[in-house]
């Protein structure tokens, strides 16, 4: 079903090597990120148990203050990262662009530093709806452009921060305040647009998803993202929203979890179109168990529970022909 | 140097003239030429710019904001469907005060579908906040860019321009153009400075955070000032421009015979040549006939408008444009609302050039006739003439 049907010896030597290499970077990138310097201001307004706002305070860690940072209209923005009046949230140059020139914009800013012979990381940190609805386009453009700027999008599946409406990331049947619940209407009536596997097929020279479960995995992916300097970057970031998608604030980390032991949101990193895993999910669980972890979903049946089961295997044996 | 070159080309020279530093463009007809030659400029390395080859005029424009806060002098250009696509970032660009300089290669709007000439474009954004220099002939098309950079940049303004010139009319008719010295432009236009908005991690700054409305009406009001400080300074250019340059455009508007005149036509663009030709025969045969040519759309130069103006018995509008909810074109009300209370003028509007539609010498000559006519009876009638349609009247 899920593709991991290795046979028993084969897995434990892949176990044996995970344990070996991957297990080792973990701790390397743990320790070495963890007492640089937060550059985002401890102020800022984020909800309780913020999956985006951990994302950004991490990414930051990582790229450093040689960075420009652009905040488009959205949570973060919202939240005051950019800042209000004459207060900033964050201790680096940092830019509101319109919610759907992001991509453009830093292209703009990439080639003006590289035409003075200037190293600056130029970093976008935008929700899904500016990456996947409105701003895809200029996205895209400056993807094929080979702009080399690093993409970050937060993915909480819709637009939390104006009141939980339906984007185009938004997943099959999920509650949003625009794709209601009844008898008759079960929530999105699509699948959600597969971005990081769309930016993958521009082929970049990077591409990643990652999750606020795995920081370590997210910590490596930024690094070799600011490696990049013959292209755009792009990292899809899972950053579940307890208030839009009605869980908890302190099983964030829970869910995001959850999503990647269910393949429902699996890790895996593209070079220049070449897909490779970097996450083995040795005891895959069924995506039921991260589905009733989640308020948005709490209207479904088992029959749609099956559904969607269908859908992230689909998309997952779909992940396995590419990568190789 | 001289060169025959259409206008297209002639915003090309006058673009690589002024050295800028990031260029985005998206080709759309009938613009297409002019950034074709700046790229052929780049790839000769005559020009030495950063080409950003973006999929959509929104993107060209955004693209030129990244690039104006890491501190680059920059150009795009764009007509009609384009400027209307562009519109977003168009506002931004002048509320973020960037001294972008972009050519509108004026078109009229659809529908119907059209892709000839028209100032439709550029005068549905006159209130967006940039200035708008609205040019004759493809001399001024290059002598304006040049200006256009010097005015935008100065301190006391830091705001986009735009230069229009009229689609096919001058972007694809050919005219003789003299090439100034590169060594002239760069004593006459010194490097960019731009420190009121940067994104640099040497010097870390938040820029446009949210802002409350209290705070944002001081930015508005700026703004205002520096489209105001910008009357002032385009005469001051304009005037070194004319001792450097040889060439000299009256800065925001230009009196053709207006000294004697009873009758007065006021024009804007292209037509404005024909008009000169028109307004001479006419004096030729007794009537005391002069010109306004309107350079500067925006800021609105309502004062020297009401100086020329003042003496003038009937005043005739040409305007290739029609404000739809005002039932006249834009000009010629904006014309009488800067009149307003100084004196009262009969006034008397006239659509034309809508859509390519070419306005002749033949249908100047019955502008002036009419306006001659309502003169002798001191009565306006028709407030508004349609070209085409309304000939008879």
């Amino acid at each position: 079903m899920d593709g991991h049907r290795q046979g028993g010896i084969m897995k434990s030597i892949d176990k044996l090597k995970w344990l070996l290499t991957e297990r080792h970077s973990i701790k390397n990138a743990e320790t070495e990120v963890r007492d640089r310097e937060d550059l985002l201001s401890p102020g800022i307004s984020a909800c309780l148990g913020c999956g985006a706002e951990l994302g950004l305070r991490i990414a930051l860690k990582v790229l450093g203050r040689n960075t420009v940072l652009a905040i488009p209209p959205g949570c973060m923005g919202g939240v005051g990262v950019v800042g209000y009046g004459p207060t900033t949230g964050a201790k680096i140059p940092v830019f509101f662009p319109l919610l759907d020139n992001i991509a453009s914009m830093l292209s703009g800013i990439k080639r003006q530093y590289n035409r003075k012979g200037k190293k600056v990381h130029v970093l976008a940190y935008a929700g899904d709806g500016g990456t996947a609805d409105v701003g895809f386009q200029s996205l895209s453009g400056a993807a094929e452009r080979g702009e080399s700027i690093i993409y970050i999008c937060y993915d909480n599946e819709g637009y939390m921060n104006t009141g939980i409406q339906r984007s185009g990331t938004t997943p099959y049947k999920a509650w949003t305040t625009t794709t209601p619940v009844s008898n008759s209407y079960r929530g999105k009536p699509q699948a959600n647009k597969y971005m990081a596997l769309i930016m993958a097929m521009h082929e970049l020279p990077y591409v990643a998803t990652a999750s606020i479960a795995y920081v370590e995995d997210y910590i490596n992916k930024l690094k070799k993202a600011a490696e990049v300097e013959d292209g755009l970057s792009y990292i899809h970031l899972f950053t579940p929203c307890p208030v839009g998608w009605k869980f908890p604030p302190d099983k964030t980390i829970e869910v995001a979890r959850l999503a990647v032991e269910t393949n429902f949101f699996p890790l895996w990193e593209a070079e220049y179109g070449k897909i490779r895993f970097t996450k083995r999910i040795w005891f895959k669980k069924p995506v039921k168990d991260y589905l009733k972890a989640v308020g948005k979903y709490s209207h479904l049946t088992e029959d749609e529970i099956r559904e969607i089961q269908q859908v992230v295997d689909n998309r997952y044996r779909l992940l396995k022909s590419l990568a190789k | 140097m001289i060169k025959v070159v259409d206008g297209n080309q002639a915003a090309a020279y006058g673009v690589k003239l002024s050295k800028p530093d990031i260029i985005a463009t998206y080709p759309i007809t009938p613009q297409t030429p002019l950034v074709e030659y700046l790229a052929t400029m780049v790839a000769r390395k005559e020009l030495d710019a950063e080409m950003v080859e973006v999929e959509s005029e929104h993107s060209a424009l955004s693209a030129l904001h990244g690039a104006a806060l890491a501190g680059a002098r920059t150009f795009t250009a764009t007509s009609s469907q384009g400027l209307a696509l562009m519109y977003e970032p168009y506002f931004r660009t002048s509320t973020l005060r960037l001294p972008v300089v972009m050519c509108i290669v004026t078109r009229e709007m659809i529908s119907p579908q059209t892709v000839w000439s028209g100032h439709q474009d550029a005068i549905t954004v006159r209130d967006a906040g940039w200035i708008q220099i609205f040019v004759e002939r493809n001399q001024e098309v290059l002598d304006a860019i040049i200006q256009a950079y010097r005015l935008a940049e100065d301190k006391r303004v830091m705001l986009p321009v735009n230069v229009c010139l009229d689609g096919f009319y001058l972007s694809h008719l050919i005219e003789r153009v003299e090439i100034p010295e590169q060594k002239d432009v760069d004593e006459f236009l010194p490097p960019l400075e731009l420190n009121h908005i940067k994104l640099d991690p040497d010097d870390p700054i938040s820029v446009d955070p949210l802002t409350p409305g209290n705070l944002l009406t001081h930015y508005r009001k700026k703004h205002i000032e520096g489209l105001e400080n910008a009357k002032d300074i385009i005469e001051r250019i304009d005037a070194e421009f004319g001792q450097v340059f040889g060439r000299y455009y009256h800065g925001k508007v230009e009196p053709y015979l207006m000294q004697d005149a009873n009758i007065a036509l006021v024009a804007m663009g292209s037509m404005t040549g024909a008009a000169r030709i028109v307004v001479n025969e006419a004096r030729k045969m007794g009537l005391k006939v002069g010109l306004i040519k309107l350079r500067m759309f925006r800021p609105f130069p309502k004062e020297e408008l009401r100086e020329l103006l003042k003496d003038v018995d009937v005043v005739g509008v040409i305007d290739k444009n029609v404000s739809f909810g005002f039932s006249s074109g834009t000009v010629f009300y904006e014309l009488k609302s800067a009149l307003f209370s100084y004196h009262e003028p009969l006034m008397v509007n006239f659509i034309a050039g809508l859509g390519g539609a070419d306005i002749t010498k033949d249908y100047l000559r019955f502008i002036i006739n009419y306006l001659e006519k309502i003169r002798q009876s001191q009565k306006v009638g028709r407030e508004v003439v349609w070209m085409d349609i309304d000939r008879e009247v």
